[in-house]
């Protein structure tokens, strides 16, 4: 099981395509830094095929005024739940 | 359980470095080791000696020697990324020649080969890229 992060926008990057093929079924998505904007509809719709596994961190959202307007579909956690999700997952990748 | 990081953004250019210094805070707080920071790529430039932000901004790279001081963590930077941004220690600042030397203090000049390592020996690597 792995953890794979995104720190890039669906709106700007396509890196997120990527992300999505390579993961498995019980991997875990989290979006920070500007993949947040990913939490937000209509852009959220980019990651259906992941519901239940998608993850924003909370300081992200808040600094870029998101918070109110993140997607029901998106777990949102703070950084020490970011620290939790790297204890639960045996390796994490990073996409940029 | 044990963490690395590897820091690939450059300072007050992207935010790697603030998204990596607060992931390091949290997983201290939750009971983990941070034991060691690796810098590569732009990310080198956190380990600038003469780095001097305004006071009311964040120092990262006095944040990164307080990890160092308080929690043992070594910060190795990459030598060839380093070398050829200008971020040189007093050794091999003598060595190529030159007056003068830019890497900060707790900060230490090594290979790659030390981020394999890292990556082998630790529990868990973070990338934080720009």
């Amino acid at each position: 099981m792995q953890l794979h992060l995104l720190n890039r926008s669906v709106a700007s990057s396509h890196v997120y395509r990527d992300a999505l093929r390579a993961m498995s079924d019980d991997d875990y998505l989290l979006l920070i830094e500007d993949g947040v904007y990913g939490a937000v509809a209509p852009l959220v719709e980019h990651f259906s095929s992941i519901a239940g596994r998608l993850f924003a961190l909370r300081e992200d959202l808040e600094s870029r005024g998101l918070e109110g307007r993140c997607a029901e579909s998106v777990i949102v956690v703070d950084t020490e739940g970011f620290v939790q999700l790297t204890e639960e997952t045996e390796r994490t990748v990073s996409w940029f | 359980m044990r963490y690395a990081l590897l820091v690939q953004g450059a300072p007050y250019s992207h935010q790697a470095a603030h998204s990596a210094l607060r992931f390091a805070s949290a997983l201290i707080d939750r009971g983990h080791r941070l034991e060691t920071v690796f810098f590569y790529h732009d990310g080198i430039y956190n380990a600038q000696r003469l780095a001097t932000p305004p006071q009311d901004e964040p120092h990262l790279i006095e944040a990164w020697q307080r990890l160092h001081h308080e929690q043992g963590t070594a910060l190795l930077v990459c030598v060839a990324a380093a070398l050829k941004r200008g971020v040189i220690d007093e050794r091999e600042s003598q060595r190529h020649g030159k007056q003068g030397h830019s890497l900060a203090a707790s900060f230490e000049l090594t290979g790659v080969g030390q981020l394999i390592e890292a990556a082998m020996t630790h529990d868990r690597l973070v990338t934080f890229s720009p």
